[in-house]
């Protein structure tokens, strides 16, 4: 090959570069052309290959022509990727123009507690937070625990008051979680303070307001020199903290033989803003604390000395509370097992877009 | 209880214009809840006396009146009302009258015939249970006489009667007037009575009186009267019994039940001529008794009686007896008042189902001054009503171990604590006395003399006077403070620990939903579902009829929660923490259970549904005991229908015996549910109390390796029939000293290995303590494995 016949080639070559540049639709084919025209093999890099060739005057010429050449096809390679990176800014840009800012996420299949054990969850928090060990006590009771240790005797009439559901063996479903004070006491001794959610059953006819099966927490504080505005303080910080809002409190006498002073807490009612409806009994009141001092009996049935140690106790409704927090009307739908009623309906399939308001 | 604001204004003044919810708010707050204020406005106008002349009956039930009203004239008017006889007067209006249930009085036409005013139901007056009956008039009004309208208007508050079980004295409007008397601060009006020495003084017979059971009966006292009332009671007494919900019936009645309610202390005549003596003894066992509702009952033994000469005459307490009952033939009665233990009275009224106005207040410890206190109020209010009662007996009064009085010691530092400020013997006293306590002080405690009133009842100790210092001095009045306590610590509670983590789990890192079921079973629906529980504990009184088994499984009651579900979602996903009770003699024992169910609209996936089950069973254990649990071939139950015949295992956890899993076959579903034939359910149910002891395990981190590991997964075809464990055992016997870990990874069935093969996946891990492996070391490795499988008969997954 002459010199002429060299420049005819790289000439050629040029053009076929051109020629399958404009059809390099993406950045791997211009690299891949690259690669097959400036590549170790590549076509201009095989002239200068052939250098050895010419007369030694000729070869800086040679070396100069395909410099020069591959210095142009690089350049063109570098043109055209910044042509295609262009039109791939501009396509995504121009893509992009379909995005919804505004397309709602859809949560994974979620799953739920109940509300009943959510506002159980919340108060166990609190108490914990202010020291209280969490207990427990089973729904199948000995009549001692259930009604003797709490001050309760056999002729009480206490005893008809908390209709009671007996068993065939003569232990009870315990109608309060009041036994578990008498099992801490007897486990832990003063001072104590002592926080026990569950299951409770009395024997009654069930209606909207009413139920056989419900959940209360039981609260026990027994220390030194405790009384009265200790427990209206707790009672208020935990009906604020559970409800989210500011509660006023009825403080009024309540009869529970296990206590004395006892005590009913009443809130007011957010159902009908305390014009009074059927969750409320017509009242704006809802009894959500029934509470008291440690009855001096339940102490030394414990082998508590009442002299030197005293105590509030608490058994807080959780079922009321639950329905009063989560505006629920009708207690039956808490143990129906039906999840429209007791599944936020926002765990309940997609984001919601609209809905009749209340 | 209900209470007339009518009758406490009787026993103190009260300002006219006095709101009646207000004072029933304060009512609430200082002494026992008040269910409602219920106005009783009858807003009468121009009712008068007016006396039967004539009756002419126009069908069975409905009479035409002539009506005697006064001034030589009569009426005719129609009515439907029972007792009327020629001579009896009645509450009439007359036309033009008013009242508010049935507005202006006009000319009707009833039955055919003209009608000119009506004689008034009971109901048109407040009086509820005299429903379309007469109120009949005695001869403080002749026909004409207006009747006062101020009369018939009342308020009535009512009480919660659990609210006061423990308050005797509440029972009755005068100790209401008394809490009524210390909230408003107002004095408290005497109760009217004559003086006891007027009952001493009358001739000289006495009843014997004969208590065989002091503990039992602890005062009887009696009076014997005659001239006995025909006349209805004064129309103000039945107006205000009406109203209290009590049925006029006739003079003598309406006077000891207004006693009854007036002071707490319920009465009963006997007729003197059958009832001569009285002897409080126990019944003979199996004795036969016809009690005035005219029902004869079989007594035991342990049933207090009233009997005269050894025969019973009435159930003390509870109801008196038919033959002794006071009828119209009746010249002399025999008036009781007594007090009687309120455990025997209330087993009595409970176990005949007689419980009454009266068993109610005996089960509530009466304070036994007032058998007598009642006897003077009876005489005080009969003579102003029954000019011709005559007393001729002197009281009897048999009180064979007089109640002491109660005194209580009150240490001031107790006060103090309770009520978080001192108070002064001048204050305690301020508060007290209302209430019918006296104050003495000491050095560093008062002592308290409790009235009889309240000794029976709620007041016997110190607490009960710290209650009283803190209701009268108001609850509101307190200043709430936070305790200072003792910082304790106390060991953590496995149940609650392991309960809430398990809830929190399924409910966050999976989508079941938490839901509550009753802890029996409703064998209605265990018949649907065609299970049989075999031998439960059981309840003596159930909620509902077929509610008497205590549940031993949380399936049964999650699958109705299921069915109320599969109409609103395309899968379900529930979860229950229980307590189940196996009966077991001797002892009954309750274990809480933990229960899932994964359901899905679409057939035939079973085995996915169980998968997903098995992975979060092992996520939550990992999480709570920090360790993957095992699953391990069972035998179905077959009393457990819900245990699939091929498909249930066992879950292992620690190595204890946790739960079972299984799959609902296709029978069920359709009988929990036509339409879940054509869904898929799985279900776990758990033991959680096996697992209290479980201590979570310590989870080491490993150390990074000085030299890199080299991961190899296999695929190995097995027969369908081959099980993961047996496979897993072969594998464990594969030991080279390179060999670290070998973990399961996935298994894989379809058309490309076979129909009748399984693909389980394993990553074996490799590495060297103290040198990188080379291509030598991975090489025999795959060797070994490739001969390992082949050596056991399976085969390598390749591509
Ligand atoms: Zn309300």
């Amino acid at each position: 090959m002459d010199l002429h016949q060299l420049r005819e080639r790289i000439a050629q070559i040029e053009s076929e570069v051109a020629a399958s540049l404009t059809k390099a639709g993406s950045g791997d084919a211009v690299r891949g052309l690259d690669n097959r025209v400036l590549g170790k093999e590549g076509s201009l890099s095989a002239l200068i290959t052939s250098i050895k060739e010419y007369p030694p005057d000729q070869r800086g010429q040679v070396g100069k022509l395909v410099n020069e050449a591959k210095a142009r096809v690089k350049a063109s390679f570098e043109a055209r990727l910044a042509e295609l990176r262009a039109a791939d800014a501009q396509a995504e840009a121009s893509a992009a123009g379909a995005f919804d800012a505004t397309l709602p996420g859809v949560a994974a299949p979620m799953g739920a507690v109940h509300p009943v054990t959510a506002v159980q969850w919340e108060v166990e928090r609190l108490f914990e937070r202010l020291g209280f060990t969490l207990e427990a006590g089973p729904e199948m009771e000995s009549e001692y625990n259930n009604f003797e240790a709490l001050n309760i005797p056999a002729s009480h009439p206490a005893r008809d008051m908390q209709d009671t559901f007996w068993l065939t063996n003569g232990m009870v479903l315990r109608t309060h979680t009041s036994p578990v004070q008498h099992r801490s006491m007897k486990k832990f001794g003063p001072p104590l303070r002592v926080i026990a959610p569950g299951r409770c059953f009395r024997y009654e006819t069930i209606d909207a307001s009413h139920e056989n099966t419900f959940h209360q927490i039981e609260g026990l504080l027994i220390d030194r020199d405790i009384g009265l505005p200790h427990l209206i303080a707790l009672a208020k910080m935990l009906l604020t903290e559970v409800m989210q809002r500011e509660v006023e409190l009825r403080v009024r006498p309540g009869y529970f033989p296990f206590v004395e002073p006892g005590l009913e807490i009443d809130m007011n009612c957010r159902i009908c803003g305390g014009k009074g409806c059927p969750t409320c009994k017509n009242s704006g009141w809802v009894e959500v604390l029934p509470a008291g001092m440690v009855h001096p009996n339940v102490l030394r049935a414990g082998s508590i000395d009442p002299d030197e140690w005293s105590g509030f106790a608490f058994g807080l409704g959780l079922t009321r509370l639950a329905m009063m927090k989560y505006g629920i009307r009708d207690i039956r739908v808490l143990n129906s097992g039906d999840l429209r009623a007791t599944v936020s309906p926002v765990r309940l399939g997609g984001p919601i877009v609209w809905e009749k308001s209340a | 209880m209900l209470i007339s604001l009518n009758w406490l204004r009787d026993y103190l003044d009260l300002p006219p214009q006095l709101d009646p919810r207000a004072l029933a708010e304060r009512f609430t707050r200082v002494t026992a809840e008040v269910d409602g204020v219920h106005p009783i406005e009858v807003q009468a106008r121009g009712l008068i006396a007016a006396r039967v002349a004539r009756l002419s009956p126009i069908d069975a039930r409905t009479n035409s009146v002539t009506l005697d009203v006064g001034g030589g004239k009569t009426v005719e008017t129609v009515s439907i009302a029972a007792d009327l006889h020629p001579g009896t007067q009645v509450v009439f209006a007359p036309i033009g009258s008013h009242v508010a249930a049935l507005g202006d009085i006009r000319t009707a036409k009833v039955a055919g015939r003209t009608s000119s005013g009506l004689i008034l139901p009971g109901e048109a007056l407040g009086i509820e249970k005299a429903f379309q009956e007469a109120i009949f008039l005695g001869s403080e009004f002749k026909p004409g006489d207006l009747l006062p309208a101020d009369l018939f208007d009342d308020v009535i508050i009512e009480v919660d009667n659990k609210s006061i079980t423990h308050r005797p004295d509440l029972w009755g409007h005068y100790g209401v007037a008394r809490e009524v008397a210390a909230i408003v601060r107002t004095a408290l009006k005497p109760f009217p009575v004559v003086p006891v020495a007027e009952l001493g003084k009358n001739g000289q017979s006495q009843i014997p009186i004969d208590i065989a059971d002091a503990s039992a009966c602890h005062r009887y006292s009696g009076l014997l009267l005659e001239g006995v009332p025909t006349q209805p009671a004064p129309l103000w007494m039945q107006l205000r019994l009406g109203h209290v919900g009590q049925r006029p019936i006739s003079g003598l009645v309406d006077l000891t039940n207004y006693i009854m309610l007036d002071l707490g202390q319920p009465m009963h005549a006997f007729d003197a001529a059958k009832v001569d003596r009285i002897e409080v003894d126990w019944a003979k066992e199996g004795e036969k008794f016809a009690t005035l509702d005219g029902v004869t009952r079989t007594l035991a033994s342990n049933e207090l009686m009233i009997k005269c000469r050894g025969k019973s005459v009435a159930l003390a307490g509870v109801m008196g007896g038919l033959e002794t009952e006071v009828t119209e033939s009746t010249t002399s009665l025999l008036l009781e008042s007594a007090n009687f233990d309120p455990a025997t009275v209330r087993r009595t009224a409970k176990k005949l189902g007689l419980r009454s106005e009266a068993s109610a207040r005996f089960e509530k410890s009466l304070d036994p001054a007032h058998t007598v206190l009642g006897i003077q109020r009876f005489i005080h209010l009969a003579r102003s009503m029954y000019p011709r009662l005559k007393i001729t007996s002197r009281l009897s009064d048999a009180y064979p171990s007089p109640h002491r009085p109660v005194t209580v010691a009150v240490k001031t530092r107790h006060v103090a604590r309770a009520l978080g400020r001192p108070m002064g013997a001048d204050e305690a006293r301020r508060l007290l006395q209302p209430l019918g306590y006296e104050v003495t002080e000491d050095a560093a405690s008062w002592t308290v003399h409790v009235p009889s009133f309240r000794a029976t009842g709620d007041c016997s100790i110190e607490d009960d006077i710290i209650e009283e210092l803190a209701r009268c001095s108001g609850y509101d009045a307190i200043a709430a403070a936070m305790p200072h306590v003792t910082v304790r610590h106390f060991p953590p509670n496995p149940t609650h620990r392991l309960e809430h983590g398990a809830l929190q789990y399924f409910t966050t890192a999976h989508p079941f939903c938490e839901v509550f079921d009753y802890i029996w079973y409703d064998s209605n629906w265990l018949r649907q579902l065609g299970i049989e529980p075999g031998e439960c504990l059981e309840l003596i009184n159930l909620a509902a009829e077929g509610m008497h088994r205590l549940r031993k499984s949380l399936m049964p009651g999650m699958f109705s929660a299921l069915a109320k579900n599969r109409f609103h979602f395309p899968s379900v996903a529930l979860v229950e923490v229980g307590s189940v009770f196996k009966h077991r003699r001797p002892d009954d024992q309750e274990f809480r259970h933990l229960g899932l169910i994964l359901a899905d609209h679409r057939k035939r996936t079973e085995d996915a549904l169980l998968q997903r089950l098995k992975d979060a069973i092992t996520g939550w254990t990992c999480q709570q005991f920090g360790c993957s649990a095992v699953f391990a071939e069972i035998k179905p139950d077959p009393g457990r229908l819900w245990e699939h015949p091929q498909r249930t295992a066992g879950v292992v956890i620690q190595g204890i015996d946790s739960g079972r899993m299984s799959v609902v076959d296709v029978a069920l579903r359709r009988r929990i549910d036509e339409h879940l034939g054509s869904w898929s359910v799985a279900w776990a149910e758990l033991r959680l109390s096996a697992l209290e002891e479980l201590v979570r395990r310590p989870e080491p981190l490993a150390s990074l390796p000085p030299h890199p590991l080299v991961e190899m997964d296999f695929s190995i075809l097995v027969p369908k029939t081959t099980r993961f464990a047996e496979l897993a055992g072969h594998l464990r016997e594969l030991q080279t000293p390179l060999l670290r870990q070998v973990r399961y990874i996935t298994s894989y069935e379809g058309e490309s290995i076979g129909r009748d093969r399984r693909s389980l996946t394993f990553r074996f891990v490799l590495g060297h303590e103290e040198r990188t492996l080379g291509d030598s070391d991975i090489a025999s490795f795959q060797d070994l494995v490739v001969s390992f499988v082949r050596g056991r008969g399976y085969e390598l997954r390749t591509g």
